[in-house]
This record gives C-alpha cells, structure tokens and sequence, in this order.
C-alpha cells in the first residue's frame, strides 16, 4: 500500500511532469491563457494517460521491443483521438478552446515517457495510479500556470472579471512570452519551497 | 514475421475502436455544432426567435429569424475578412429587416489575446448598433472615418468593420429594400 501512495504522489510534487521533470511542455505553454482551458487540457491529458498506461500495462509483455514504440503511439493516438471525439460532442466550447491542441496530446512525451518508463514495465493497478499521480500533477501545474496568467494577463479567473473592462494588465502573460516567464517563476518558487522544506 | 503481426493486431484494435467511437459520437457532434450556431444567433437578436429560416447562396448563409407568423424580424449573414491581423476572422452579423444592425459575433479570429481579441467584447460591439451600410463612413477614426479603433489593435478593428460591410452588402443583395425609409 506504501508503495501505492508513494507512486501516487510523486507525480504532484517530488517528479511533477512539468515542474520537475519538464515534460510536455508545448501544451503547458500554449493553452494555458485562461484557467478553463488550463483545466480542460489537464484533465483531457490525464484521460489519455490512464487509457494508455491500462491499455500498455496490460500489453507490453506481448509487444516485440522492434516495434514498440510505434504500438505505443498507436494506442496513444487512439486514445487521443477519442477524446478529440468526445470533447468536440460534448463541450464545444472547450473544443473551441483548445483546437489543435487536443490532437496535439498524442506528441505529448510526458505520456509516451510514462508509458516507457512505467507502464510498460509495471503491473496494471500501479499503472493507473501512476496515471492519476502523473495526471493531476500535470493538470496541476497547468492550473498554476494558467490562474497566474490569467489574473495577470487578462484580470478574470474562469472567465470571472476581477477588474474592470478598461483596467490595463500585464498583457504580457497573456502572450507567449509570458507562458515562459511564468513557467519560469513557477519552477523558481517551487524549488525555493523545496529547498527550504529541505533545510529544516 | 512476430513484430509485423503483433503491430498489425494493434493498429486492427485501434481502428476499430475508433470506428465505434466515431459513429457513437457523429451524430452528437453534428448536434453540438448546430447548436452552437443557434445560440450564437440568439444572442444577437434582442429577441426571442420562433423560427429559424436557412438560406444557402453562392456568396454566403443567411438565417432567417421569424415570428410566430413567419414574418421575418431579423435577418443574419456568415461573413469574414481577410484582413485580421493574423488570419481570417469569421463573423455573423444580425440585422433587422430595415438592415440597421443589430449586433455581430465573431465565430473564429486568431488575433492577439488581450489586444485584438476586443472586438467581441460588448463595449466596442456596441458602437455598431443601428448602424446601416449608408449612414455610417466604414473607416475607423485614425482613417478618418467614424469607427472608434481599440487601442493597439487598429488593424483588428478595420478588419471587423470590413467583416461587417461585407455582411452587409450580402444582406443588401440577398435581400433589397422594399421600403424607402
């Protein structure tokens, strides 16, 4: 059980795909103007890699290492491609949103390096907390980045204007050198907190 | 010959789970999509719509709102130019039936967030109200003209007023003007 909490967690902080491990960070900096589609991608992803890490867990023993990795885009994409069908049926609004992006999810490395690097070595009951653990800690990350962009860059969160309409922001984070100046500042607070957890 | 069948077996699975999605979720999509259309033409009519009439032509999709007695209260127009500033913008343009506007709403744009993505926000939506393709100089300000231009995004605003005037010419040639005013 220990190891199961463990699995489950260090996707949050301790190996959180994007802060720690900076992993697929082109959805990370692309979509997260605002916290809904921030959201909307995270748990999209995190969809797509509990589908995947099942589907690889249970698979890999059967799959010849000559054609691995292409089996594993096959099954990623598919999972993809589902949720592009599913959000496109069932919020259009954050189809809208997040366009390209959602078919874009299959590049996302941060899967195939969990489907690499874990599912396909480890059984199908860790695989899905490795999934959830990796998931929300990406979807996690996402919503930091994208609430800080959002409050600054346009003055809302979700859509909610704290400002008024003619308020000047820091329109700067709305735009994409701003997802890199957040990130940044991001990942610089993280490791300061760390460091001084760590130095207690 | 084991890696060729096995990669066989799963490109097989996939597209035949993806075969079963897609056909769960055609019809909800089309559903999806024309609602989104409906809602977007309810909101810029300022009333309620009974019915909805769709008229394809050559140049463009013009919807039809009418009333209980079919009379047409509002007539709106897909329209769109090329000048955004970066890319195409897509818009639906509401008039009355004397073609004084309504109100527009952009379907699609790629401009820049927080700049040029302004012009569908009500408070500069709202100087196009009542407007018709003869009282108004099409041109903003800076141009001499009387739209008001958003600050830092100039040419996103001439860019809606060319959506608008546009839309607007397809209206007109779509559907003349019966009465004089």
């Amino acid at each position: 059980m220990n190891e199961a909490v463990n699995i489950l967690t260090r996707g949050f902080v301790r190996e959180n795909p994007v802060t720690k491990m900076l992993l697929g960070l082109c959805p990370v900096l692309a979509v997260t103007t605002s916290a809904y589609n921030g959201l909307g991608m995270g748990l999209a992803t995190t969809f797509v890699l509990l589908g995947s890490n099942v589907v690889i867990s249970l698979a890999a023993k059967a799959i010849p290492n000559t054609v691995r990795i292409p089996s594993f885009i096959l099954v990623i994409a598919t999972f993809v491609t589902i949720v592009d069908l599913l959000i496109k049926a069932y919020s259009p609004e954050l189809n809208q949103a997040l366009g390209i992006f959602i078919p874009l999810i299959v590049v996302n490395c941060m899967i195939l390096g969990r489907a690499e690097a874990f599912a396909s070595r480890s059984g199908v009951w860790y695989s899905v907390i490795d999934a959830i653990g990796m998931g929300l800690g990406f979807t996690f990350a996402l919503l930091l980045l994208s609430v800080f962009r959002e409050v600054l860059g346009s003055g809302t969160i979700f859509n909610i204007p704290l400002v008024g309409e003619d308020a000047s922001t820091m329109l700067v984070f709305a735009l994409p050198p701003g997802a890199f100046a957040g990130l940044g500042l991001i990942i610089a607070g993280l490791n300061a907190l760390e460091k001084k957890k760590g130095n207690k | 010959m084991r890696p060729i069948i096995i990669l066989t077996l799963v490109g097989l699975l996939s597209a035949s789970l993806l075969a079963v999605v897609d056909d769960l979720t055609r019809e909800p999509i089309a559903q999806a999509k024309a609602e989104m259309k409906r809602k977007a033409i309810e909101e810029i009519f300022p009333f309620n719509i009974d019915s909805l009439k769709t008229v394809k032509t050559d140049s463009t999709t013009f919807y039809e709102a009418l009333d209980k007695e079919l009379n047409v209260k509002g007539i709106a127009a897909e329209a769109w130019t090329t000048l955004g500033y970066s890319g195409r913008i897509e818009i639906l343009l509401g008039v009355s039936p004397e073609h004084r506007i309504f109100d527009y709403k952009v379907v699609s744009h790629l401009e820049t967030p927080g700049l040029g993505d302004k012009i569908d926000k009500p408070k500069f939506k709202a100087q196009f109200k009542d407007r018709t393709l003869g009282d108004t100089n099409w041109k903003v300000k800076k141009d001499g003209g009387d739209i008001d231009e958003l600050t830092a995004a100039t040419i996103s605003s001439r860019a809606i007023s060319d959506a608008v005037v546009r839309g607007l010419e397809f209206i007109n040639a779509q559907y003349p003007k019966t009465t004089e005013e």
